[in-house]
């Protein structure tokens, strides 16, 4: 449904010294700068899946999704979505996708979500019958039914984002672009956007290319996932590999009897790794692969211990210590 | 174009339902508009105190010139210029991007999704100055003669708003619009006055690349004169080479337009 080739997007930007003088000179000699919002990159997706953009600020994640919905041109590439070219804006491409970004707001402020959706059923050109099943199937899942007839700024931030998932989703779309579609929401609403959005393609199977700063949002939703940084990929694949790929330690975690046990001694536990928790009931520590062994038989060995797991790194940290490293080291 | 039709009338019912939240601003624009006709009518009676012609009218038919020009401004307030102010201000911070994705014409929906309906009570009482001007005039005016002036005077307000946008337009590569929006509305002083007060390059300026001196002047003189065909044809032409630019600037600022990050 989405095949992306080789596409990039540059912006040209002007630089500036600091200060009232930087300010004068830039009025008649401007530095200008290209800055690669992204780089030739590659994807496809196909019916059904959720693919998860992952990525710090400015790493390329919403210029890619921009681009993909048709609001951006790219600076070279090609994209093809449901088989149209996106920024050449065809009827039938648009009627066929849904945006949502979290930061911004398509629905009438002043206005009813009820009243903002009877002007999409117009746009959208929506049959009777299937906008009233598809707004009360969409309401009643998303539990906001007694609110669609309440002034929009009047609903709380998860509220809202519920309605503008409505007013994304009326029109039955085959691929879905969410920009970050938690955001400022508490964990309940999270946790329902994500179980709703779980729901929605199990029963439509759209593409959706979905991207967020939140690791549970892209565990939950997403099978997987491409990490982007400066505008280039830096993974692609299952959200299993990344840890197969990039976590070469995994965590060690000793639950310890309460009394009779040998006090925990953080330094020598700190030969096998990164002491995470070294407490008189509980000793984690995160270990080179090839060292488990070696710092199992030492905890069970010194240790009165109940329990002992041997787990991957959490996702999450996976990519920040990625992101971290690339901060130090781009190459 | 039913379909645009029934849009544009949720965008009616939209914006009167939002216009009635905010009382004082609803009668503010009234009583400031009023003001704006009394002072207008005055300045012409005054002028004319002192020239029994300006720009070849005499002030009866000033008058009805006067009344045009509340009427093209009526419908200005009331159909653009909220959106048309809105336009550089939607580019610069992102918010083009809901518009572009939805099917339909994204500069039908940014042209007149705002539909300002305190002004709309201005157009009314614009029209009624502009029977009673045609009414009191002393001449014969024919039914016919009435309706081309009609016709003449939406078509002078599609091409006012045709420079609006194009005007605003630059704002996708410049990012600030303000100088681009004093311009507008420093020419726009242009509509404001008989045409045949401009002379030589001014009036070949004023009435073809920055064609304000025919938005409310040509319909006028249309009422008075007997050339309505050049008329018509002047303002048609002007009109439809207007929109074609208006279509291909629009296009190349969707090329650059950079969307903001989130």
């Amino acid at each position: 449904m989405i095949e992306v080739r080789d596409l990039s997007k540059t912006y040209t930007v002007h630089e500036k010294a600091p200060g009232l003088m930087g300010s004068i000179r830039s009025l008649f000699a401007r530095e200008t700068i290209a800055k690669h919002a992204v780089k030739g990159v590659s994807l496809d997706v196909g019916e059904g899946e959720i693919l998860g953009l992952v990525g710090p600020n400015g790493a390329g994640k919403t210029t890619l999704v921009k681009m993909l919905a048709g609001i951006i041109h790219p600076s070279s590439g090609t994209a093809s979505v449901l088989g149209y070219t996106p920024w050449e804006r065809n009827n039938e491409f648009r009627r066929r996708i849904a945006l949502v970004m979290g930061q911004k707001a398509q629905l009438w402020w002043d206005l009813p979500a009820a009243d903002g959706f009877l002007l999409l059923k117009e746009i959208y050109q929506i049959e009777e019958s299937r906008y009233r099943e598809n707004l009360s199937y969409l309401a009643e899942t998303l539990d906001v039914t007694k609110h669609l007839n309440v002034q929009v700024r009047r609903l709380s931030l998860g509220e809202r984002m519920k309605m503008e998932l409505i007013a994304a989703l009326l029109h039955d779309p085959r691929v879905v672009f969410l920009d970050e579609p938690t955001i400022g929401l508490d964990l309940t609403a999270q946790r329902a956007v994500r179980d709703f959005l779980l729901e929605y393609r199990e029963k439509h199977q759209p593409a959706i290319i979905l991207t967020s700063h939140y690791m549970e949002d892209i565990e939950a939703l997403c099978k997987r996932i491409v990490i982007i940084d400066g505008g280039g990929f830096i993974y692609d694949g299952p959200i299993e590999g990344i840890a197969a790929t990039y976590a070469g330690q995994k965590v060690v975690t000793a639950n310890l009897k309460r009394a009779g046990g040998v006090p925990v001694d953080p330094e020598a536990l700190a030969r096998f790794g990164t002491v995470l928790k070294a407490e008189d009931l509980e000793i984690k520590v995160s270990v080179d692969r090839e060292r488990i062994a070696d710092a199992c038989a030492w905890i069970l060995k010194t240790h009165a211990v109940t329990d002992l797991a041997i787990d991957e790194e959490d996702i999450g940290s996976v990519i920040e210590r990625i992101f971290r490293e690339r901060r130090v080291d781009p190459a | 174009m039913t379909r645009y039709f029934v849009l544009y009338v949720y965008f009616l019912r939209f914006s009167f339902s939002r216009a009635m939240e905010f009382r004082v601003d609803f009668f503010f624009r009234i009583g400031m508009d009023s003001l704006w006709y009394a002072t207008h009518l005055i300045f012409f009676w005054a002028l004319y105190r002192y020239a029994p012609f300006i720009g070849g009218w005499n002030f009866d038919q000033a008058l009805v010139f006067a009344a045009g020009l509340f009427v093209s401004d009526a419908i200005h307030m009331t159909l653009f210029s909220n959106n048309g102010w809105m336009f550089p201000i939607l580019v610069n911070k992102g918010d083009l991007d809901y518009y572009l994705v939805r099917p339909v014409s994204s500069l039908f929906f940014l042209s007149l999704r705002e539909f300002a309906a305190n002004s709309f009570l201005n157009l009314l009482l614009a029209v009624g100055i502009l029977i009673w001007s045609i009414a009191r005039y002393p001449g014969e005016l024919g039914a016919g003669t009435i309706t081309i002036f009609g016709v003449l005077l939406l078509v002078g307000c599609f091409i006012n708003y045709l420079m609006h946008f194009l005007f605003m337009m630059p704002v996708f590569w410049l990012h600030n619009a303000a100088g681009m929006r004093d311009l507008f509305f420093g020419f726009g002083r242009f509509t404001g006055r008989p045409d045949g007060i401009y002379k030589g390059w001014v009036r070949r300026i004023l009435t073809t690349i920055l064609p304000y001196a025919i938005v409310v002047s040509f319909p006028t003189r249309a009422l008075f004169e007997d050339d309505i065909a050049g008329i018509a044809l002047h303002m048609g032409v002007v009109a439809a080479l207007g929109f074609g630019v208006l279509l291909l600037v629009w296009r190349a600022g969707l090329r650059v337009y950079a969307s903001a990050s989130s």
